[in-house]
């Protein structure tokens, strides 16, 4: 197992970010997650900013965002 | 260290390029995009307002209908696209008389710049004027009037972009379709498989990986089309019925000078763009590695 383990290590340019399988339905790298976490950030304010910003304000949103960010980078 | 040194070294040129026609000017419209700015108004230089632009712009009829046009067009002209270039890919993969002609005269669309493309369809439907209307009218008594009518503007622009851009498709199915190995097709042959059954399970998941490239090309394309379609239908026309993204931020940028809300539009549309490509970039290589 471990000599598996180091021939896929390996055979990885040292320039290139391994893949990971979190819990998106896609094969992730970091760059992959840190992408995805701006691209739900900017579309949660902008949904928020349209449908709910009357009654809640914008501050609850950028939690939501930062949350949802950290998770998907740590566990994505 | 040395080696890393030249690399470096090598790739400057690029890089710096890169960030005086690319990083730079993102970031310039990023900053502008939250301030308001606009050089003829009273107040001078820019002033900070956070995301106040982007608080306007999802509330902005005039851009979510902008936004609404794009994507129709987006989703119309490339699924017409491909299934034309597709069968017609298809068909030139085979021998037939004029076959050489042909595809010269369907590849000449191609070599037109797309204001004159813009240019020559509006020449083409302007009535009382141009052949289409003529023709129609005579024919089928349709009273077409781009002018007036919103949806025959927009089946109008439908009509041009697939015409004007067909012909890439078709090459590059083309260029997929004589790539394809002949052994599975001939296996399958003589296994007594019938044509369809070929075509939908060898051809089709053969060619999924050349089908998605040039669908990613061309949805990228036609998210930022303007020249054409502006020549066409005149800014949009009639009304706002074929004003697509481009032509929309075009508008409020120039004639009207306001230059944060535009960066701000700018800014959305390039993050609606680089979404949609993302998306379809993930199924592609998430195919590419399933195969």
């Amino acid at each position: 197992m471990s000599e598996e383990k180091e021939l896929i290590s390996s055979s990885i340019p040292k320039h290139e970010v391994p893949d990971r399988k979190g819990f998106l339905p896609i094969n992730a790298n970091k760059f992959d997650r840190v992408f995805i976490s701006i691209v739900l950030l900017v579309a949660i304010h902008l949904l928020w900013m349209r449908f709910l910003e009357a009654f809640l304000p914008i501050e609850i949103a950028t939690a939501i965002s930062v949350v949802l960010s950290i998770f998907i980078i740590w566990k994505g | 260290m040395r080696r890393t040194r030249t690399g470096w070294l090598l790739l400057s040129p690029t890089l710096i390029i890169m960030f005086i026609f690319g990083l730079f000017p993102f970031i310039y419209v990023l900053l502008v995009g939250f301030n308001d700015w606009n050089p003829f108004s009273a107040r001078d230089g820019l002033t900070y307002i956070g995301v106040d632009n982007y608080r306007n712009l999802v509330f902005d009829n005039l851009f979510l209908n902008a936004l609404g046009v794009t994507i129709r067009f987006t989703f119309f002209a490339v699924l017409s696209e491909l299934i034309i270039g597709f069968l017609l890919a298809n068909l030139l993969a085979r021998d037939f008389f004029g076959k050489t002609l042909f595809r010269i005269v369907h590849t000449v669309p191609l070599m037109i710049a797309p204001i004159a493309v813009g240019a020559i369809w509006r020449l083409m439907t302007i009535p009382g004027f141009g052949p289409i209307p003529y023709f129609l009218d005579r024919w089928f008594d349709v009273s077409f009037n781009i002018g007036t009518s919103s949806d025959q503007a927009f089946l109008s622009i439908l009509i041009m972009d697939i015409w004007h851009w067909t012909p890439f498709v078709t090459l590059t199915m083309l260029a997929g379709l004589t790539a394809l190995p002949r052994e599975p097709v001939e296996a399958a042959q003589v296994d007594g498989a019938n044509r369809w059954q070929i075509f939908r399970h060898i051809t089709l998941p053969l060619m999924r990986p050349v089908i998605l490239t040039t669908v990613f090309i061309r949805v990228m394309d036609a998210l930022r089309t303007v020249d054409e379609i502006n020549m066409l239908t005149n800014g949009g026309g009639p009304g706002t019925s074929t004003r697509t993204l481009g032509i929309h931020i075009f508008r409020v940028v120039f004639p009207q000078t306001d230059y944060g809300y535009g960066s701000a539009m700018s800014l959305l549309t390039l993050y609606l763009t680089i979404v949609a490509c993302w998306l379809l970039f993930v199924s592609l290589t998430q195919v590419r590695r399933n195969n």
